[in-house]
């Protein structure tokens, strides 16, 4: 039985346990080396540190945010949408303190589909200076296949 | 050196061929992503997916992200990026990153340009698209 839409309207507004989250320079090196971008130890970071940093900071796994919302990896969620606005560039080596929630949560039925859930989430990166340096909005889509 | 940018400017595209299997090992180890699509061919075959693992998500973005910061002089110079994942991509495709100005702005005494971004296989098929904002110093 799908999770009621109900339950999940609940969850908006409902911080999550937060935490904080260093540009580790090693890490940097690696996730760079990865994806073919600059491999760098010191400096600017990419930008996709902020996406990184929120999904790791946020205080929950990815399986926890799924339970959350009555899902498992099993139920083949899906990445939706996905933002990133950074008010003035992240460094390496810096740690932010991640904080945030969901913030909508949509119930629609597709003809092929079927029923799926389309949770949002957002996420603050505060800086050493006490500003928000960073902000990432994501979406997961949910089928709700029973 | 401040970039000559107007409207309609293609940002030099930035080719990956082919996706590569090995760096998702990485991924999926710095990111705590546990789903064995990512890393383990058996599983990908279990789910009727095909026989090459699936790349995550993130590194499609980031392929847009580096051609970016690659164009516009440097990573802090990408200051946003908002994108749909269309498809997935797997090892062994043929990307293309790509982006067109579709604006330039000044705000708060910085230029920015903003951009349509995408990443294809083919013309015909886009596995991300989105916009994009750049610094331009």
């Amino acid at each position: 039985m799908a999770i009621a839409v109900e339950e999940l309207e609940a969850l908006v507004g409902k911080p999550f346990p937060g935490g904080r989250y260093t540009i580790e320079p090693y890490r940097h090196w690696l996730m760079q080396d990865a994806v073919g971008g600059p491999a760098t130890r010191e400096g600017e970071a990419s930008t996709m540190e902020a996406y990184y940093g929120a999904l790791a900071g946020m205080g929950l796994s990815v399986d926890e945010l799924f339970t959350l919302v009555g899902a498992t990896a099993d139920d083949g969620p899906m990445f939706g949408e996905a933002g990133i606005e950074l008010r003035r560039p992240l460094r390496i080596g810096e740690s932010y303190e991640v904080s945030g929630g969901i913030t909508g949560v949509v119930r629609k039925e597709g003809r092929k589909a079927g029923v799926f859930d389309i949770v949002t989430f957002r996420l603050e990166l505060v800086g050493e200076d006490g500003a928000v340096a960073a902000v990432s909005t994501n979406s997961f889509i949910f089928p709700r296949r029973d | 050196m401040a970039l000559d940018v107007h409207v309609g400017l293609d940002v030099p595209p930035v080719v990956i061929d082919p996706v590569p299997a090995e760096p998702m090992k990485t991924v999926a180890a710095l990111l705590h992503d546990s789903n064995p699509i990512h890393f383990d061919v058996e599983a990908v075959k279990a789910l009727g997916m095909g026989d090459r693992v699936v790349n995550q998500g993130p590194n499609n973005m980031a392929y847009v992200v580096n051609m970016l910061a690659d164009w516009a002089g440097g990573p802090g110079r990408v200051r946003g990026l908002r994108v749909r994942f269309l498809g997935n991509v797997f090892a062994g495709d043929r990307l293309t990153a790509r982006g067109t100005v579709t604006g330039v702005r000044e705000e708060g005494g910085e230029r920015f340009a903003d951009l349509d971004v995408w990443l294809e296989r083919a013309e015909d098929d886009r596995v991300l698209d989105g916009t994009a904002v750049v610094a331009l110093g």
